[in-house]
């Protein structure tokens, strides 16, 4: 695993990079079984990714310096106040 | 052309002076402001307080101080106007020179000049409204400053993880992001900056919105992507989004931006600018999410790939390695060395007889040699010459089996490398190595055996020199004829009065011989 967690984009390249490799068959047996783990696990990671099943929706509030903090946003229903 | 759109026609009888008639009856002439005073009430009294006048704009001048001159005119007249800081900051489109224009406003005088002006409060183009005019004007500029160039336009980060909304937190627009996110997306986090999206300032609103949260983007851990819009309305309602101030900030994003303002018809600048329009907000998270069960489906696919195509490679492999099975020297793996310990048992027999054979010669030659030797010197001397001979020949079979026993450890060696390595790799330099022993050995051994042959013919020289001279130093000679100086070994070599030289051990003498007769020669 690298030092920084990937992106899913990245793993996705990753892993587009590993089957390639492997499909080419230009690398070892053994070398091929350790890019398949590799694959295997950036599958989990993405996966992990991909797993949180809720929407995290926060509220940007500008503070006087420029910074922004963020507090839970509550959704009112579906009323239109624009029109 | 002056229209007066009062609700009353303009009646010259109704201007009723008679204050003034008095003044000018009391007083003779007037002064200039007395004619001037009577002129504006004159006009202001008979003219309506707001009037709509059509014209082309000529002259149109905007004051540092914001106040805005300019001269409406048709083919018969010009009519002065003046558009306050207030009214002209409130222009939506730019008035120029030879557009044709509805002013609304009333007709004063302007005392100091002695001249009437329309104050305009209000302009609007003729044929289109002012909005829209202002829409295509600013399309226009900022088409040639490029802001909608194609180039600028980025792509939409294909997996965003997190997503920034500029929009009202109330709107529809905000709750049909939301609903369709969860939908089809839900592993996402979503920042909501909140704005106005009409009235006064909601652009600044925007566009600050769009700058903040690109200043902070990094602190708020990474924003990959920016919807800006709002839900449907008039033209009027969607003008922010019209409004240079946010086409500059969206053009300056440097997160992607989506834009959905409105509905499907509606195009605002914003649209226009941002890195992709969507036609409505709900379009607009749809533009900006994948669909999850797709994704996870890519996942799933990449996991079957993957697998197939190790499983495939490992085919190939064992049926590689079950291939090099079935060739011979796997199958019978001691054939070839057994071949090689062959040529070994060989070659070292070989050694074995061409030694026995070497020594058995040199034996023989010392027997030959011992008589004469025996003849000649004392038999201790000779003895331990003998005894030296034969050490010579016990090293030189010692150091024939020790190179033996040498070779046939570095076999074994070989033989247990063999099994360690790859038999197929193995065997070539193996086999190599062999074949240079194999022809080094004769070579070594036939050197030495020169040169121990070579030390044995001096020893023997050495010995016959030393034992003829110490044989004269017991009171031995040697007679020599004095012609030709043969060694006399015959009386048959003699004749009476023949002249002799004998050698003894400290010099020779001559002599004749005398009384020649036959004598028994002794043992």
């Amino acid at each position: 695993m690298g030092k920084r967690k990937l992106t899913f984009e990245e793993a996705l390249e990753q892993l587009e990079t590993i089957a390639e490799r492997i499909e080419q068959g230009k690398i070892g047996l053994e070398e091929s079984i350790n890019q398949y783990e590799r694959g295997m696990a950036l599958v989990k990671q993405c996966r992990d990714i991909l797993a949180k099943a809720e929407l995290k929706i926060e509220r940007l509030q500008p503070r006087a310096d420029g910074t922004v903090e963020t507090t839970p946003f509550e959704r009112t229903g579906e009323k239109d106040g624009e029109s | 052309m002056v229209c007066a759109m009062a609700r009353q026609p303009f009646n010259p009888n109704l201007i009723q002076v008679p204050e003034s008639e008095q003044l000018y009856a009391r007083s003779g002439p007037l002064t200039v402001s007395q004619v001037t005073v009577l002129v504006k009430q004159a006009i202001e009294s008979a003219l309506p307080p707001t009037l709509h006048v059509i014209g082309e704009i000529s002259n149109f001048k905007r004051h540092s101080s914001g106040h805005v001159y300019f001269t409406l005119k048709d083919r018969a007249s010009e009519l002065s106007c003046v558009m306050w800081r207030s009214a002209a900051a409130k222009l939506k489109f730019d008035p120029t020179d030879g557009l044709e224009v509805i002013a609304t406003g009333g007709v004063e005088v302007f005392e100091r000049a002695g001249r009437y002006q329309l104050y305009v409060r209000k302009l609007e183009p003729r044929g289109v409204g002012a909005l829209e005019l202002a829409f295509r004007q600013r399309c226009e500029k900022l088409a040639r400053e490029g802001l909608f160039n194609e180039k600028h336009k980025r792509p939409l980060p294909a997996y965003p993880t997190r997503i920034a909304l500029v929009t009202s937190p109330t709107g529809a627009a905000v709750a049909d992001i939301l609903r369709t996110l969860e939908r089809r997306y839900p592993c996402i986090a979503v920042l909501i900056d909140p704005v106005r999206v009409q009235g006064p300032g909601s652009a600044d609103e925007i566009a600050a919105a769009i700058r903040r949260v690109n200043v902070n983007r990094v602190s708020l851990g990474g924003v990959d992507l920016m919807i800006v819009g709002r839900g449907g309305g008039s033209l009027e309602d969607l003008w922010a989004f019209n409004e240079e101030v946010v086409a500059r900030a969206i053009f300056a994003s440097r997160i992607p931006i989506v834009s959905a303002v409105g509905h499907e018809v509606d195009v605002t600048i914003a649209d226009l600018v941002a890195d992709v329009r969507a036609a409505t907000p709900t379009a607009a998270a749809e533009l900006a999410v994948p669909v999850l069960a797709d994704v996870l489906a890519g996942l799933d696919a990449y996991v079957l790939r993957l697998s197939r195509a190790v499983r495939s490679q490992a085919e190939l492999v064992a049926a590689r390695v079950s291939a090099v099975l079935r060739r011979s020297p796997f199958r019978e793996p001691l054939n070839l060395v057994h071949r090689r310990e062959q040529l070994v048992d060989e070659l070292s027999n070989r050694m074995h007889r061409s030694l026995i054979e070497l020594a058995r010669a040199r034996r023989h030659r010392l027997d030959e040699l011992e008589p004469v030797v025996q003849r000649i010197a004392p038999h201790a001397h000779l003895l331990k010459r003998a005894v030296e001979l034969r050490d010579a020949e016990h090293r030189l079979r010692w150091a024939m089996s020790t190179r033996l026993i040498e070779v046939e450890r570095s076999i074994g060696r070989c033989v247990r490398r063999l099994d360690r390595v790859s038999p197929v790799n193995a065997f070539p330099r193996f086999a190599d190595r062999l074949h240079r022993v194999a022809d080094a050995l004769p070579v070594a051994m036939r050197h030495r055996f020169s040169l121990h042959r070579e030390r044995l013919r001096r020893h023997v020289e050495r010995l016959g020199a030393m034992s003829y001279k110490s044989v004269l130093g017991r009171g031995f000679s040697i007679t020599r004829t004095r012609r030709g100086r043969m060694v006399v070994r015959s009386l048959r070599q003699l004749e009476d009065r023949q002249r002799i030289v004998t050698e003894i051990a400290d010099g020779e003498f001559q002599s004749e011989v005398v009384n020649l007769s036959q004598l028994e020669l002794f043992d």
